[in-house]
């Protein structure tokens, strides 16, 4: 992993086994969205969608997380019942694209690597990707393409990214730690030329 | 379980479920720009008319479908629309462009006519919306919406992505049921009446975690099965769900065609050369009421910030 270039990190490696893994995760994120809400307070809950660029982010890429988020999105709208919003799904897809750039960084969590200054930069890009794509990409296609209203489109955003950040750092940290201890007990092996 | 999902998974017998994916995907694109772009009470209508025809026309079973919709009117019209009028109860205001008080309450509370006018259009949007996602989904195999994209010109790699997607929702689901029951029956508290907030966050990891490995343990499975049959080796593939295009098939194309080239001939015309002086339409204003209204202006942070 550490001898790939920058781009090839970036695009992930677009095989049989990462299309299978962006579909999955693209159905995961479909039915967490519509039944996987964490109920807070009557009929407002915390969408544990989010979980799943984290763990095809880790495993397989930032563009694989961002197509699994921004597909997820679409077919979330799809059997949801609440009509095609197109414009979130973009937002989700670059928020999956910032959630997903594990591997950018230097956390290999294939090869079983998480340190805390990877859990740092976590950190920092969950709150930029959210900060970015909810507060920024979200608004303006609402407001360009679907004519909402500014103010409440803003207060979904605001909502919407807090409870995104909740769940990737109180739920999305220890997920990636498990996924390293699992990779890190094959790390001794190699390949024979 | 399987009767929640308005999603069809086999080819049904009436005409619309015969047309071919590309002709179904075209036309949701189609109706999807269509109800985005104008925003226009006197197209949404025609267009909830015509989605609510072919959803008619399929003879569904309405159960799922009318369970769906009630919940999405109780939890975003109802309480979206209080929401809007406990912030922003100027909205008619910003987006019709006139103003027209009926009820004054205290403080900076009121109900105005173009309000009612705004929740009125924003709820018809949201139900023509639906109604075009309806008639989709209950129309659609996953294999045909594939076949249709990938006639759109997607990459077929995207497209199974999509199809296989759509088609592993069921298992997932059922999968996301079984963890949780049996979860539950060992005494993990999921409700909000005995646990607090971080107890039941600490618990829904509890049940995340089974899910994601349930789930991405099928990837090898599958990826295994698609390459033993040579799934990736050409540059291009054919679909099962592909049929030569019908006699009804070419009447729709056609139609979407003449669809789309008016909804971009209403753009450039009343958006770009010749405007509406607000966001849109209202029966009762002439055009020189109404006011132009700057959407920069109207957000409430930067008012705050200009304010002080």
């Amino acid at each position: 992993m550490e001898n790939k270039s920058f781009g090839a990190r970036l695009l992930g490696t677009w095989n049989t086994r990462t299309i299978v893994a962006v579909a999955i995760g693209a159905a995961v994120f479909g039915v967490l969205m519509n039944y996987g809400g964490i109920p807070i307070f009557t009929n407002t809950s915390l969408t544990t969608a989010m979980i799943v660029p984290v763990v095809v982010g880790a495993m397989y890429g930032p563009v694989p997380a961002a197509v699994a988020a921004g597909v997820g999105n679409v077919i979330a709208d799809l059997i949801g019942g609440w009509g095609m919003y197109p414009a979130w799904s973009i937002a989700n897809a670059v928020a999956g694209l910032f959630i997903g750039a594990l591997p950018l960084y230097g956390a290999y969590i294939t090869e079983g690597k998480f340190l805390t200054k990877h859990m740092v930069i976590y950190v920092l890009c969950v709150l930029l990707g959210n900060a970015l794509a909810f507060g920024v990409v979200a608004q303006v296609f609402t407001v360009f393409f679907e004519g909402g209203d500014m103010n409440v489109s803003l207060l979904q955003g605001l909502w919407a990214s807090i409870g995104n950040i909740l769940v990737e750092v109180v739920i999305g940290i220890p997920v990636i730690k498990l996924l390293a201890n699992r990779y890190q007990s094959r790390t001794n092996l190699t390949e024979e030329e | 379980m399987n009767n929640r999902f308005v999603i069809n998974y086999t080819p049904g017998p009436t005409p619309f479920h015969k047309l071919t994916g590309f002709t179904k995907v075209f036309l949701f694109l189609a109706m999807i720009c269509a109800i985005m772009w104008t925003f226009d009470i006197r197209i949404l209508i025609p267009l909830l008319l015509i989605n609510c025809a072919e959803i008619v026309s399929m003879k569904p079973n309405y159960k799922p479908i009318l369970i769906v919709f009630a919940i999405t009117f109780v939890t975003v019209t109802l309480i979206g629309n209080v929401m809007l009028f406990a912030v922003s109860p100027e909205a008619g205001y910003n987006n019709v462009g006139a103003e027209h008080i009926i009820w004054q309450g205290s403080g900076s509370h009121y109900i105005s006519k173009e309000f009612l006018w705004y929740i009125f259009v924003v709820f018809i949007k949201r139900t023509a919306s639906f109604s075009s996602v309806m008639a989709f989904a209950l129309s659609t195999t996953p294999s045909e919406f594939a076949s249709g994209l990938n006639h759109c010109g997607l990459p077929y790699k995207v497209c199974t992505v999509v199809s296989l997607a759509y088609r592993t929702i069921p298992d997932i689901a059922n999968d996301f049921v079984n963890i949780r029951n049996s979860m539950m029956m060992r005494g993990l508290e999921l409700s909000g009446k005995k646990a607090g907030i971080w107890k039941r966050l600490k618990n829904y990891v509890l049940l995340l975690i089974p899910l994601i490995f349930t789930a991405f343990g099928k990837v090898g499975n599958i990826a295994n099965a698609m390459d033993l049959r040579g799934y990736g080796k050409n540059k291009k593939r054919t679909w099962y769900a592909e049929r030569e295009p019908g006699k009804l098939d070419r009447i729709i194309r056609t139609l979407t065609v003449l669809l789309f080239a008016a909804v971009i001939y209403y753009v450039i015309r009343y958006r770009i050369i010749d405007p509406w002086p607000a966001k849109f339409w209202c029966p009762w204003l002439a055009r020189d009421e109404v006011q132009h209204v700057n959407t920069i202006d109207t957000i409430k942070i930067l008012q705050w910030f200009r304010n002080r």
